[in-house]
């Protein structure tokens, strides 16, 4: 009797180590996410991981990595650690790190019919960078002057400005009403001046003036400054402003200002503080005699796909669910951002979608000034000049003159 | 008892091999990345091409590594001063005998306790605030005009305020450890000899506090050189000119910048090997000049 219980045992064994041997071990992909978990982004991104492994078998293993992740990904990729999706800024994703080791996605994304699901503008902008698409947008990024439509509503106005001088007029009866036209933060004077003379000069101009200097015998960027000066002088910058972040774009939230020139996450910030503002979005006026009013500051957070992965295919269509359709739409719902796919809506910004959809001329965040080897003591001059510092825009230019 | 030299070896390899590993081989392989062009930390030696002292040149003539230095000094000499100044003065006042003396030592010392992350959100978010915070609220109860403490004039002092506050109770227990130590006989017979405390302190006091001083002075060039998490606080969104430090500088060169896509890691170790030399030098040159060996008791 023992022999034979003996005998049914070691046969239920083998048997069961010979079946777990045959069996197919299911595919597991790791992705490496920004995010901190808790974050509404994280908890979509953790949703659709099970939702998908739900639909597929296939396992999505999330490393919440936090924002520094951007400073591992490149010992990452030497190493060949077992990462098979990451998540970074596009423009990092497309110039920082190693290409070779980042997947080539362009005959995945046309298989699946990616350009029917996202931005052509920021596809071409990858494109660009490193000749064929190596990174699917995940969270897009749309910069210009986001207002406050209850503010312009009973400030009376009707029509948005489309150029300066009717900026100024809408400051004007923004002021009249007693709400104060711009909040603006130290932390994005440097964003905002950009702004101002890429209308002036577009980002090719000020590339010269970055490489050469000549500022104060610039017309056009002595004018900048001049106008920024000018709209202190009116008085159209809220109280304190230039102030410390984010004390100066939450008086948006408490209906104090009315306007602030960022990206779209300034109004996920307000949003998260004071409720649900009624956000509109303006692109940044055009000059007389001025660049080309089309460019608008684009730009998104991405997912890559090592090149040493060894379920590209897999981890390309974790993406795709992700990035289209219902997840994208919860993401862009549940941490009021834009979504991804062109096809869902963006309830808190509803101008946003369109605007990405027909930007033709992407700007960088000050691309043309921030490889200068000053940068950082221009992103001082620029806040000084916000505080008032400066009598004239030629003095301004004279003190950028003087870094080079 | 004779010596097993090869137990001896086999205790100490751990320890040996960790301390090669971890510490010797970082260093040796930063100080000789400051002297290649390297993109990346981790890139493969077949990737370093040999550039000489070009990295030290490129960030010696790189104005935000200069503004960077600048702040530096500032923090290291004027923060150092008010430091280093105002905790051994309250270490001699809270060991002269003061009631609620143990009260008053836990106060100072708190702000160590509270993670610098909230410290620095206080000052900045709630102290400094143009519209509520604490000294403008002062300011307009006097009279004045509110004040732009987070102004680019103002921001690098109001950092070294806040930071001065955070630092004061971990040097001031430093000076009361070494205060204590000091036999009280010596100040008995003085004040039988008829000497005043301020005469106490200058002949008794300080005299003896040497070697603790030449401590603090090290540990603070250390903390200065090191300064990163309040800088990074005060300037939370992008690196800023009136509060970038040398390390900041260094972190963005290796990593990139908001906007900034380029990366050097060849130079960003230039910056780390400035900042080592900066240490080892104020190291030696106190321990030149305080010689705390020339008093005993």
């Amino acid at each position: 009797m023992k022999k034979l219980l003996s005998m049914i045992l070691v046969a239920v064994m083998v048997l069961a180590l010979g079946g777990y041997a045959l069996a197919d071990d299911p595919v597991e992909i790791t992705f490496w996410s920004m995010w901190n978990e808790g974050e509404p982004q994280a908890t979509v991104i953790a949703e659709a991981a099970e939702a998908y492994e739900a639909e597929t078998g296939v396992r999505v293993n999330i490393e919440w990595r936090g924002r520094d992740l951007n400073t591992q990904i490149q010992a990452a990729l030497d190493a060949e650690d077992a990462v098979d999706i990451f998540e970074d800024d596009y423009n990092r994703i497309s110039n920082t790190y190693d290409k070779e080791k980042i997947l080539d996605l362009t005959e995945m994304a046309e298989a699946a019919g990616y350009a029917d699901h996202s931005y052509a503008v920021l596809n071409d902008q990858v494109v660009s960078w490193v000749g064929y698409l190596n990174s699917i947008v995940e969270q897009p990024q749309v910069g210009g002057i986001f207002y406050n439509r209850d503010a312009f509503e009973a400030a009376g106005i009707e029509e948005l400005p489309t150029t300066w001088a009717e900026l100024l007029d809408v400051c004007a009866k923004l002021k009249d009403a007693d709400i104060a036209p711009f909040a603006q933060d130290s932390a994005y004077t440097n964003f905002t001046f950009y702004y101002h003379l890429v209308r002036y000069l577009g980002e090719d101009g000020i590339a010269e003036l970055r490489d050469n200097g000549g500022w104060a015998d610039n017309e056009k960027a002595v004018q900048a400054a001049q106008d920024i000066i000018d709209l202190i002088d009116k008085g159209y910058l809220v109280d304190g402003a230039p102030d410390e972040y984010p004390a100066s774009q939450n008086k948006v939230g408490t209906g104090e200002a009315a306007m602030v020139v960022c990206a779209n996450y300034v109004t996920a910030e307000v949003d998260n503080v004071f409720g649900p503002q009624n956000w509109g979005l303006i692109n940044y006026p055009a000059m007389e005699g001025g660049a080309s009013p089309d460019s608008c500051y684009v730009g998104a957070n991405s997912l890559a796909i090592t090149s040493y992965s060894e379920h590209p295919q897999e981890a390309f269509d974790f993406i795709m669910f992700l990035v289209t359709e219902d997840y994208d739409q919860k993401m862009a719902d549940t941490a009021g951002q834009i979504p991804a796919d062109p096809h869902n809506t963006c309830d808190y910004l509803p101008t946003a979608v369109d605007t990405l959809k027909n930007t033709t001329a992407p700007m960088g965040w000050c691309t043309s000034l921030n490889t200068h080897p000053a940068w950082g003591d221009m992103k001082t001059l620029f806040t000084e000049l916000f505080e008032g510092k400066y009598e004239t825009g030629a003095d301004f230019c004279a003190a950028m003159d003087a870094l080079y | 008892m004779k010596k097993n030299k090869t137990l001896i070896f086999m205790f100490m390899a751990p320890a040996v091999i960790t301390l090669l590993l971890m510490y010797v081989y970082p260093v040796l392989r930063t100080v000789a990345m400051s002297f290649f062009h390297v993109e990346s930390v981790t890139a493969g030696l077949d990737d370093w091409s040999f550039n000489g002292l070009a990295n030290y040149f490129k960030i010696m003539h790189n104005a935000s590594f200069v503004t960077s230095m600048k702040n530096f000094l500032a923090i290291w000499i004027v923060g150092g001063v008010i430091t280093l100044a105002l905790s051994l003065l309250i270490a001699v006042i809270l060991t002269s005998g003061i009631r609620f003396q143990g009260f008053f030592r836990a106060a100072i010392y708190l702000p160590n306790v509270i993670s610098a992350v909230a410290l620095a959100t206080m000052w900045v978010q709630y102290i400094f605030n143009y519209d509520y915070g604490l000294l403008n609220q002062l300011v307009t109860a006097l009279g004045f005009d509110k004040i732009r403490w987070l102004g680019t004039d103002a921001k690098l002092w109001a950092m070294i305020a806040a930071f001065i506050y955070g630092s004061i109770g971990y040097y001031m227990l430093i000076y009361i450890s070494g205060i204590e130590g000091i036999p009280q006989d010596l100040y008995e017979a003085a004040t039988i000899d008829g000497a005043k405390k301020t005469t106490q302190f200058f002949r008794i006091t300080l005299p003896l506090l040497k070697g603790i001083i030449k401590t603090t002075i090290t540990f603070w060039t250390i903390n200065a050189a090191t300064f990163y998490l309040w800088s990074k606080l005060f300037s939370p969104v992008q690196t800023e000119g009136s509060t970038i430090v040398p390390v900041v500088y260094l972190y963005d060169t290796v990593f990139g910048g908001k906007g900034v896509v380029t990366t050097d890691a060849g130079a960003g170790a230039a910056v780390g090997v400035v900042l080592t030399i900066i240490i080892i030098i104020v190291y030696v040159l106190t321990d030149k000049l305080l010689k705390s060996n020339d008093l005993e008791y």
